[in-house]
């Protein structure tokens, strides 16, 4: 094959505005919150926060970020 | 009235809702496979967001993750983390493949992938896997049903006669009314398994112990190796509970899910869709931990941990709520079971049946084999219901990973980079992901405590990348022709009209 025939679009897998990137930027970092080594400083019951314990809540909080990231990314139409 | 009359009869009253819902949508069916087939690409927001949530959250969402919280504690919600991923998936993907489906008539993911690979090869590899990994979910789903009704009949209507009634009123409305109705019960269903499952977890809460705190107050007091991680049995491992994130978001590849975002009026809708979906799908996990956290108190010795919801519903709930949230059951397993038999007829009609038998036929006739495919699938189903099969067994357990493993090939499309896959590339992944996920789950589960899905997915992702080193890629045209229409859709550049041959 000859690849000058072929098209060379910019990689798609990163965002081209800096709207996309920082939302892009913000969902992995709290989406990695959600996961080790983050996550095992949350793994404990007390304190309890909200009446809950403290990783059901924390991770809670964790979701509640994540989607909000992508209400954010939808307003700003990214 | 005995609460068993009270209970069954509810549900046949929700079941009695969905069949009409079922003929009036008939009624506004016109015999177009558009129509029929993709509700004439025109859902809007409520009705899309309805049927996605109620078709991710099955008879495993109201009775399974119940059970996990139930055995092994917090981990499931980590876990959870799969229901924001998903919403992430569909706002990026998900707009792409309804722009390509849109611009090219594409109904099934076998015509992307076909289209875009220039392979019949790949057109039936994609449509086997696809019916192969979702079928197997019609079982499931109709296990479910079948146990519900049995249950809450008290055993007066056998488990068997309770499958074979549910079944044949999905496939009843179904034919009828094709996708249309499909949307139609899936809205009622999602509102009533959502409101069923935070009223029932509640009711108990308040009645069990005085309310969801002092619950949680109590399950760390009796239980405390249930609010931590790995759990009680050691099950959730950073890999395991990794890979069953990766594994759910298998889902998003299967046939009822890529179709769904065919039939978008808008990618507006799909944006949207995205962006909330996650609030629904991570909302519902609340009351089921609330009721398997609880219930491993209350009831600590349960043989099957799936049963902890209805055991705990027949215990203390009154008749008349235990009927609703039943029905709430049913709900959930039919609005998945529906589904799947419409992706699986969709499937079968248009990739096998259309493309190598009757290629010439009207738009009549494919609905008419569309029907008749519902009747077989309706008959396998049941089949697989009520039978158990060692091999079978063994199949369920790859199922949820099976249709993961046509990410690689649908990514490759969507998202333009400097990596090409070719057919020979994807084939040669896929075969190799089912492989190891063969290996992975079943000769040897969860190597080094990393979930199965992750390992198959990794393998096939290299394999295709490194055979499509050296394999013919697609066409430049092709690419040119959707690589160019993701690049314009998505940036709004004309560069897809550039191309070197014009």
């Amino acid at each position: 094959m000859d690849r000058r025939d072929y098209p060379r679009f910019a990689s798609h897998f990163v965002p081209r505005t800096t709207t996309g990137r920082r939302g892009l930027l913000l969902f992995l970092i709290f989406f990695a919150l959600a996961e080790p080594p983050v996550l095992l400083l949350a793994n404990r019951i007390e304190p309890f926060v909200l009446g809950m314990p403290f990783l059901y809540t924390y991770l809670l909080a964790v979701y509640i970020a994540l989607i909000a990231v992508l209400l954010w990314i939808h307003h700003r139409d990214v | 009235m005995e609460p068993w009359v009270i209970a069954t009869g509810l549900i046949f009253l929700y079941i009695l809702v969905t069949l009409v819902l079922g003929f009036v949508a008939n009624r506004r069916l016109t015999i177009d496979l558009d129509d029929f087939f993709l509700y004439g690409r025109k859902a809007g927001f409520g009705v899309l967001y309805l049927t996605v949530v109620a078709t991710y959250h099955s008879a495993f969402a109201f009775l399974g993750s119940s059970g996990f919280f139930y055995t092994h504690g917090i981990g499931f919600w980590d876990a959870g983390t799969w229901t924001i991923l998903v919403g992430a998936f569909s706002y990026v993907i998900g707009t792409r493949i309804w722009a390509l489906g849109k611009k090219f008539g594409y109904v099934t993911p076998a015509d992307l992938l076909a289209d875009f690979y220039e392979s019949e090869a790949v057109r039936v590899v994609v449509a086997l896997v696809s019916v192969l990994f979702t079928i197997l979910y019609i079982q499931v789903q109709a296990q479910g049903l079948g146990y519900i009704i049995s249950v809450a009949s008290g055993e007066r209507i056998p488990y068997a006669v309770g499958t074979f009634i549910l079944l044949v009123v999905a496939a009843t409305y179904l034919a009828a009314g094709g996708l249309r109705a499909v949307y139609w019960t899936d809205v009622v269903q999602g509102v009533w398994m959502y409101v069923a499952i935070w009223v029932g977890a509640l009711v108990l809460a308040f009645e069990l112990f005085g309310g969801p705190f002092e619950l949680w107050r109590r399950v760390a007091i009796e239980r405390p190796d249930l609010l931590t991680l790995p759990g009680p049995k050691g099950f959730f491992t950073p890999g395991m509970w990794f890979g069953m994130m990766i594994s759910l978001c298998g889902v998003l590849f299967m046939p009822q899910m890529m179709l769904r975002y065919y039939t978008a009026a808008s990618d507006r809708t799909i944006r949207w869709l995205g962006a909330t979906t996650p609030i629904y799908l991570m909302t519902l996990y609340i009351p089921t931990a609330l009721i398997g956290l609880g219930g491993a108190l209350v009831l600590p010795d349960l043989a099957i941990p799936d049963q902890i919801f209805p055991e705990l519903l027949f215990r203390y709930a009154p008749p008349w709520l235990t009927g609703i949230i039943l029905a709430g059951a049913v709900a959930a397993a039919m609005s998945t079971l529906d589904s799947i038999l419409h992706a699986n007829m969709t499937v079968l009609t248009r990739d096998i049946y259309q493309r190598y038998v009757r290629p010439e036929a009207s738009p009549a006739h494919y609905v008419r084999v569309g029907r008749f495919v519902v009747l077989g699938l309706l008959v396998i189903g049941y089949v697989l219901a009520i039978q158990t099969f060692e091999a079978l067994v063994v199949l369920v357990s790859l199922s949820g990973s099976g249709a993961l493993q046509l990410a690689p090939s649908v990514v490759n499309v969507c998202f333009p980079s400097k990596l090409l896959l070719t057919r020979v590339g994807v084939l040669a992944g896929i075969g190799a992901g089912l492989a190891c996920l063969f290996l992975t789950l079943v000769i040897k589960p969860h190597p080094f405590g990393v979930h199965g899905a992750v390992w198959s997915l990794a393998l096939n992702w290299m394999v295709a990348a490194a055979v499509s080193r050296f394999t013919k890629p697609p066409s430049a045209e092709t690419v040119w022709r959707i690589h160019g229409e993701m690049e314009r859709f998505v940036y709004g550049t004309r560069r897809s009209q550039e191309s070197p041959t014009d």
